[in-house]
């Protein structure tokens, strides 16, 4: 493990904290970020920025929608 | 009973490549089972709560989120022989939720076209580099934190459109880049492009709301701005 610095751990941090691919090692940009307070401050809006999205974005369907969408399927399968 | 379902099917086929498919040995499968209503219900109907939610990001109401939630299901179950089982149910129902929105609601919105954001340079977009480096991060991430649910819904319903599916879909859904590809349409770097940019643009117009009802996001400054902001929120 080494250390990749706050250029690279800044520019692959998203794709780090989403487990997709990137140009860095996982645990070179970990490494960087335990070593780094203000990299690691940035991992962490970027953690909570996607939680209170996430939070925000919940909904539940209408009763009547579910009723509906049923009734609807039915009548396609019945047409058929 | 299932014999004329290969009209849609065909609609469907046009409307989107789906890799990896060979559709005529989906056609010559046999007439699917006669209980594809209720095994279609079963998978697909607890997705619901979800493609309501996007569709609420998406239409911005109530009444049209509902109907494009409807019109999902109707065209997921008239395709549903297509369905391959064991892949991912999710994924398949999000590209048809999003096909419809584009296909019909987007153009009844008439809503400027966005689609060349994507060439503006950062600069262009405004806040390209962090705005908040002066006061410290973990700071943010509080103010963040304590975001109510209506501003997050707000800021988010007015970043360019495609960001927002791009953001949405990530964030919200936890699709991988190459399935929000795949839901998009859009080439991988597309995707990491709008979602970066996107959720630069969503920090600022957080950032800038806490700026604008003084909630500081320098730690000492705290317990004043807790105060603020519940001040601000009665």
């Amino acid at each position: 493990m080494t250390d990749c610095g706050c250029d690279k751990a800044r520019r692959d941090l998203e794709e780090y904290l989403r487990h997709e691919v990137c140009k860095t090692q996982d645990s070179d940009i970990a490494e960087h970020l335990e070593n780094c307070a203000e990299c690691s401050d940035e991992a962490l809006v970027a953690r909570t920025l996607t939680e209170v999205v996430a939070r925000a974005c919940k909904e539940s369907a209408p009763e009547e929608l579910r009723d509906l969408v049923l009734t609807r399927i039915r009548e396609v399968q019945a047409s058929h | 009973m299932f014999a004329t379902l290969d009209r849609p099917v065909l609609a469907v086929r046009e409307a989107w490549d789906t890799p990896g498919i060979d559709w005529r040995v989906m056609n010559d499968q046999a007439p699917a089972e006669p209980d594809a209503r209720s095994q279609f219900e079963e998978q697909a109907l607890p997705y619901m709560d979800q493609l309501y939610a996007a569709a609420m990001r998406m239409t911005r109401n109530p009444a049209d989120a509902a109907d494009l939630v409807q019109e999902t299901f109707v065209k997921a179950f008239a395709s549903w022989k297509t369905f391959t089982q064991g892949t991912n149910l999710k994924a398949w129902l999000y590209r048809i939720l999003t096909n419809a929105y584009i296909n019909t609601y987007r153009k009844k919105q008439r809503e400027p076209y966005q689609g060349t954001i994507d060439e503006l340079e950062d600069w262009q977009l405004g806040g390209a580099e962090s705005t908040t480096a002066t006061s410290t991060r973990s700071a943010e991430a509080e103010a963040i934190d304590r975001m109510p649910a209506s501003v997050v819904k707000d800021a988010l319903q007015s970043i360019p459109e495609d960001f927002r599916l791009a953001v949405y879909l990530a964030d919200v859904e936890g699709f991988a880049y190459q399935e929000i590809a795949d839901i998009m349409k859009t080439p991988i770097g597309t995707v990491m492009s709008r979602l970066h940019r996107g959720r630069r643009m969503l920090r600022d117009l957080l950032a800038d709301y806490a700026k604008e009802r003084g909630i500081d996001t320098a730690p000492t400054k705290e317990r004043g701005s807790k105060a603020a902001a519940s001040r601000s929120t009665t």
